[in-house]
């Protein structure tokens, strides 16, 4: 037993003691009363020794004036009746003993009595009466009487014995009970460590087998996703190779679009891993759900295999809705891979879309855009879809699913405003419902690479400083400003970007990566030149999107990586124009 | 007195010892005039029997006197019912005399019959000595039986007297049947 176990015996310790001590009160209480009893009782054998011996004075005064032996003896051979006296004896008045009793042989009488006394020694009452008659003295009666006959004093002392085997059995029962309930604490205890080690073990089981699953999971998104960069960048590599061995304009357009193209469809995947791989918060916009639809063909015929036809039935004019893009293209996307696996042989998958008015959905009524994709996999129990949507809830072999795809999906029309439902059987197939709320706000604007690339303004005598720890990048980057038409120098880190600022070196703006080794990071520099030289503007770059997000979310001017050169120059100028970043910006952070 | 206690107790206790015919006889009227007095322990006379309080309770001797200084000291110092006792002798009898205790010795020629019948009736506690006609008998008679001195009481003369004899006492009597 440990020490933190034994702790809670010591308040127990006190009914013990307490126990204890009544117990000891009950015996010396019970001896009390045992020698009060004693007292009186021998106080009143003192008196009925007395009375006794009066007794036998009246009734022997006439025998003992008279010098009657005979009548004397008979009086006090009366005595036998009473088993306690054990001798008497009649004096007459010169103290001479005239008749004598003794129940047993062995007893001695005094051989002269005089005067009345009473006296007590080792159980026995002696008393001496005087034998009056009128006024006349005429002797002594004499009395010995046992106090206490042999079957009353054991029965006094049964009495005690029986007080203290009560007394010590309190103490035992009590000892028992407290040693009783220590043991049952300790089984308690130790039950409880028990269950608290196997709680602990489960957990750790639990935790280790999301970490497998989490690791099972991104081990197949990564090999999906460098599969496809392998492509990518095999179609990069060829087309530049290919750039270099012909000068036929025609030719390297086109070679020069693959390329573009690729690496486009490069910065697609990262952007859909990191969604993927982290929860980041929704970022809506108005978007037409027909458009965006059509923009996944390509994504969902990368994912499914080529048994597996995907049909699509998408209403014109759909209302527009607020959703994340991107968080849309994941949970279509594991819906489309779970139909997929529950397709072994192949089948068919189609998605709906349609227009729903006045519908009632999750208690907001309205008009609704419904997205249905259905399949002709092998269906669903009730207990299945009952449980499809909590998170690691997999019909799954161990291994091959994550149990958070549906999840995702549950959570992304949740957050959504909208609602998601299962219609299956089994061997029926499967359909999946995603409602959305209908938007009634304009589309937004579609995204800047996607539309015309903007004008390419030469700006005059513009000097930015690029601050880039990566060579190679800030090559690149430094090569892009120059054919902007910026004059560019470059610090490898913040604190030497500093320094150029302190010197006094003349900078319109400063380009910063955020994520750089050295004390300080990008967002730190830009504080700083906020602090100190308020009108220089600054604009952030990253290709980590968690710190992306969080400078965009304190205000500051950014630039995700990969961009393009059409991208760089807008932002560039549009810095230059707005000038430095909003003056809440350094509040906020 | 104490001597004498010691000698009575002797007379009681060693009666039947063979002594001297005198020594006997002597013994046997000591143990009466102890006797004598100690009867009036257990007797209660009728109210007007003293002559008032103070006065003397008295012990009459009718006849020869058997007794002579014993029954004197005997009484010395003794009270009967708070009164101080006094012996006194009488020659004759003629009518009852103021007597509380009146102890006939034993005389020829019906002399202890006729006093007897002098004073019947009157609440004097009567006293004789070995009377073999019931009629020489007192309230209370000495007998000598087995060499000790016993005595009969006459409970129908007590009553003519006004005495009242206790219990106690007639127990001890010869003819009561002894102590229950």
């Amino acid at each position: 037993m440990t020490a933190g176990a034994r702790q809670p015996m010591r308040p127990r310790l006190l009914p013990t003691v307490g126990a204890v001590i009544a117990a000891l009160v009950l015996v010396v209480a019970g001896l009390a009363v045992a020698a009060y009893n004693e007292n009186t009782f021998k106080a009143q054998a003192s008196r009925e020794a007395q009375v006794q011996a009066d007794i036998v004075a009246a009734s022997v005064t006439a025998a003992l004036a008279f010098d009657d032996e005979s009548a004397a003896q008979e009086y006090l051979d009366a005595l036998r009746a009473n088993p306690q006296v054990e001798a008497a004896g009649l004096y007459n008045s010169a103290g001479r003993l005239l008749a004598g009793y003794r129940r047993e042989a062995r007893q001695a009488l005094p051989t002269r009595v005089v005067n009345p006394f009473s006296a007590q020694s080792d159980g026995h009452i002696m008393v001496a009466a005087p034998v009056v008659q009128g006024a006349t003295r005429l002797g002594s009666v004499y009395i010995r009487t046992d106090a206490e006959p042999p079957a009353r004093r054991a029965f006094r002392y049964v009495a005690i014995g029986l007080l203290g085997v009560m007394a010590s059995l309190v103490v035992v029962i009590l000892a028992g009970a407290n040693s009783v309930q220590r043991q049952a604490n300790r089984a308690l205890g130790e039950a409880n460590e028990m269950l608290r080690l196997q709680i602990e073990q489960r957990e750790r089981a639990e935790e280790a087998l999301r970490q497998s699953q989490k690791m099972e999971a991104m081990g197949q998104l990564t090999g999906g996703v460098a599969h496809d960069f392998n492509n990518l960048l095999m179609v990069a590599s060829s087309g530049l190779e290919l750039l270099d061995r012909t000068q036929d304009p025609r030719r390297r357009e086109t070679l020069r679009q693959a390329v573009r193209q690729a690496l486009d469809r490069g910065a697609d995947l990262t952007r859909q891993l990191l969604a993927f791989s982290r929860r980041s918060p929704l970022k809506s916009s108005v978007v037409d759900l027909g458009a965006q639809l059509d923009g996944m063909r390509v994504l969902l015929d990368r994912s499914l295999r080529e048994d597996i036809v995907v049909r699509f039935d998408i209403e014109p004019g759909l209302w527009p809705v607020e959703v994340d893009p991107v968080q849309l293209e994941v949970a279509l996307l594991n819906i489309a891979v779970n139909a997929r696996d529950a397709m072994p042989n192949g089948g068919l998958i189609t998605i709906r879309a349609r227009n729903r008015p006045d519908r009632a959905v999750e208690g907001l009524d309205g008009d609704f855009v419904e997205l249905t994709v259905t399949d002709t996999g092998r269906g669903m129990s009730a207990e299945t879809i009952h449980r499809v949507f909590e998170p690691f809830f997999t019909t799954k072999a161990v291994g091959k699913g994550t149990g958070l795809g549906l999840s995702q999906v549950y959570g992304f029309t949740r957050a959504s405003g909208g609602d998601a439902r299962i219609r299956s059987e089994p061997g029926r197939g499967a359909a999946i419902s995603l409602f959305f709320p209908r938007s009634t706000r304009p589309l937004d604007a579609p995204a800047a690479d996607a539309g015309p690339p903007p004008e390419v303004r030469t700006p005059a005598n513009v000097t930015v400083l690029l601050v880039e720890d990566d060579d190679a990048v800030a090559h690149a980057v430094g090569a892009m400003l120059s054919e902007l038409g910026y004059r560019y120098d470059r610090a490898p880190n913040a604190t030497a970007a500093l320094e150029r600022l302190e010197s006094g070196q003349h900078v319109d703006l400063v380009f910063s990566d955020m994520v750089m080794p050295g004390a300080i990071d990008g967002v730190t520099l830009a504080r700083v030149i906020r602090d100190r030289w308020p009108d220089l503007p600054v604009v952030l770059t990253s290709g980590f999107s968690e710190a992306a997000d969080a400078a965009a979310r304190d205000g500051w001017r950014l630039l995700a990586k990969p961009y393009r050169m059409e991208t760089l120059a807008a932002e560039l100028a549009a810095a230059r124009a707005d000038g430095p970043a909003p003056r809440d910006a350094a509040a906020k952070s | 007195m104490r001597r004498l206690a010691l000698t009575l107790a002797l007379a009681a206790t060693v009666a039947s010892a063979p002594r001297g015919a005198w020594a006997a006889a002597a013994l046997e009227m000591a143990v009466k005039a102890a006797y004598l007095y100690r009867f009036a322990a257990f007797v209660q006379w009728p109210p007007g029997a003293f002559n008032g309080p103070g006065t003397p309770a008295q012990i009459c001797i009718a006849g020869d006197d058997p007794f002579g200084n014993v029954l004197d000291q005997a009484v010395k110092g003794k009270k009967i019912a708070n009164h101080p006792i006094s012996i006194v002798r009488l020659d004759r009898v003629d009518k009852a005399p103021p007597c509380q205790i009146l102890f006939v010795a034993p005389s020829p020629r019906r002399r202890v019959a006729e006093t007897l019948d002098k004073v019947r009736g009157s609440p004097i506690l009567t006293v004789t000595d070995s009377g073999a006609d019931p009629a020489d008998r007192g309230v209370i008679d000495f007998v000598l039986q087995d060499n000790r001195v016993r005595f009969r009481i006459d409970g129908r003369a007590a009553v003519e007297g006004g005495l009242a004899i206790s219990s106690k006492l007639r127990r001890l009597a010869i003819g009561s049947g002894g102590p229950p």
